[in-house]
């Protein structure tokens, strides 16, 4: 169970679909982790679903039904009964919800082909992955008790911890924690001297935005 | 089963005696039932795209409303009470929706790009949660709605249902934007307390 999560604001822009791809990706590894966080984003999508309810309905077209049914195909009932996914023991902290990092890394993290940075610190980019303007996505892996030089941030970072932990000047944080900085921090992150700590970062580049509620929707640019 | 007539579009009041969405949407999936399918689409359509029109799907709207009501279709079978409710389950099939529209709408090169189902998934746990538990979460969660200040409720439903910025919000409401953020606040905290005293 973790000790640091997102907040109110950022599970509910979570569960309104209204934040970024990075950033829902940081959400999405720290609810792989965080029974309560997963619990309150559920509350949050009924909170959805009775928005749904109470709405005022649009008129849709007259032959939107008939158009729509013509283009959909029967079920297909010779397919074999649907299997119900058991959760596998070895999934423990996983298994209700699926790591969203796993079907697109080559290997597993302990096996990846990390770019080193420094002696201590290594890192494997998936700014390509997310592909949105503006961010910077990484996972990041500091050697046990290796010190980051400090640093502020221009914009935000968001960092979830996927193994070991780090502690820094405000807090010592591990496995699955989810840590929200901005411009006001400044922090050098020493990892915990047991093991190597992997975690996720997200940081959005610092010249497009000037807060951070400004980046919840820049997929939405087109609007 | 005349259960068609029950759901008119116009009839928003009857919450009272709403169909049962989840046995309609099983006799979609089992025998491709069109009246139960047209039941289901009467009554969500109408909804989904007014949410798509909020959150400034203007020309874009009835496409949602398309792929949603597909989705909803095809996906029937993997529908469970043990879940979610049937609306909550059919506005996370919106929401994933729209994000993915939106994606391809705003897609500049065919990249490796991590999936919208993979970010946004629908939770699938707490099995111990039974569907009578899940229908009185939804019950629960629409009183819950009722009893915050409607000045919160407003802003609340402006950011999360329309997409807006806490700053539009302002400017919409002419109020300091201060002000929205408080009741943003103060509105998840209440939901929240209230969330947590009936889990316990």
């Amino acid at each position: 169970m973790s000790a640091y999560h997102p907040d109110d604001m950022t599970l509910m822009n979570y569960a309104a679909g209204s934040c970024s791809i990075p950033e829902s990706l940081a959400v999405a590894m720290h609810l792989c982790f965080c029974h309560d966080c997963r619990q309150h984003v559920k509350n949050l999508n009924h909170l959805g679903g009775a928005l749904l309810e109470t709405i005022k309905p649009a008129s849709t077209d007259d032959d939107a039904f008939e158009t729509l049914m013509s283009s959909l195909e029967p079920h297909d009932h010779s397919a074999p009964v649907k299997v119900k996914m058991e959760p596998t023991p070895n999934d423990r902290a996983i298994q209700h919800f699926t790591n969203p990092l796993l079907r697109y890394l080559p290997t597993s993290l302990a096996d990846l082909p990390w770019q080193r940075q420094t002696k201590e610190i290594s890192k494997f980019d998936l700014t390509s992955l997310v592909n949105v303007k503006g961010f910077q996505v990484a996972l990041q892996k500091i050697s046990a008790g290796a010190k980051v030089p400090k640093h502020t941030h221009k914009g935000f970072e968001y960092t979830v911890i996927l193994s070991g932990g780090y502690s820094d000047e405000l807090g010592v944080y591990h496995e699955g924690d989810f840590i929200a900085r901005d411009a006001s921090h400044k922090h050098s992150p020493t990892a915990l001297q047991n093991e190597d700590c992997i975690c996720l970062t997200v940081l959005n580049a610092p010249l497009k935005f000037t807060g951070w509620y400004r980046v919840l929707n820049p997929f939405m640019a087109w609007n | 089963m005349t259960t068609k007539k029950a759901v008119s579009m116009n009839d928003s009041t009857a919450a009272n005696d709403a169909p049962d969405w989840g046995a309609l949407l099983a006799r979609v999936a089992e025998n491709d039932d069109k009246a139960a399918f047209r039941a289901i689409y009467q009554h969500f359509a109408p909804r989904i795209k007014a949410y798509a029109i909020n959150q400034g799907f203007s020309q874009h709207a009835e496409v949602l409303v398309q792929e949603v009501m597909t989705s909803v279709w095809r996906n029937a079978d993997k529908y469970s009470e043990s879940l979610a409710s049937v609306s909550t389950w059919i506005f996370t099939i919106t929401r994933n929706q729209r994000i993915d529209i939106l994606r391809k709408l705003n897609r500049t090169r065919a990249e490796i790009v991590i999936e919208t189902e993979d970010l946004w998934q629908i939770p699938t746990e707490d099995t111990t949660i039974c569907s009578i538990q899940n229908l009185s979460t939804e019950k629960f969660v629409k009183a819950a709605i009722d009893k915050l200040p409607e000045e919160q409720m407003i802003a609340l439903r402006k950011v999360y249902y329309e997409g807006k910025t806490h700053e539009e919000v302002a400017e919409e409401l002419n109020i300091p934007l201060g002000t929205v953020k408080g009741r943003l606040r103060l509105s998840l905290q209440k939901l929240r307390v209230m969330f947590e005293a009936k889990e316990i």
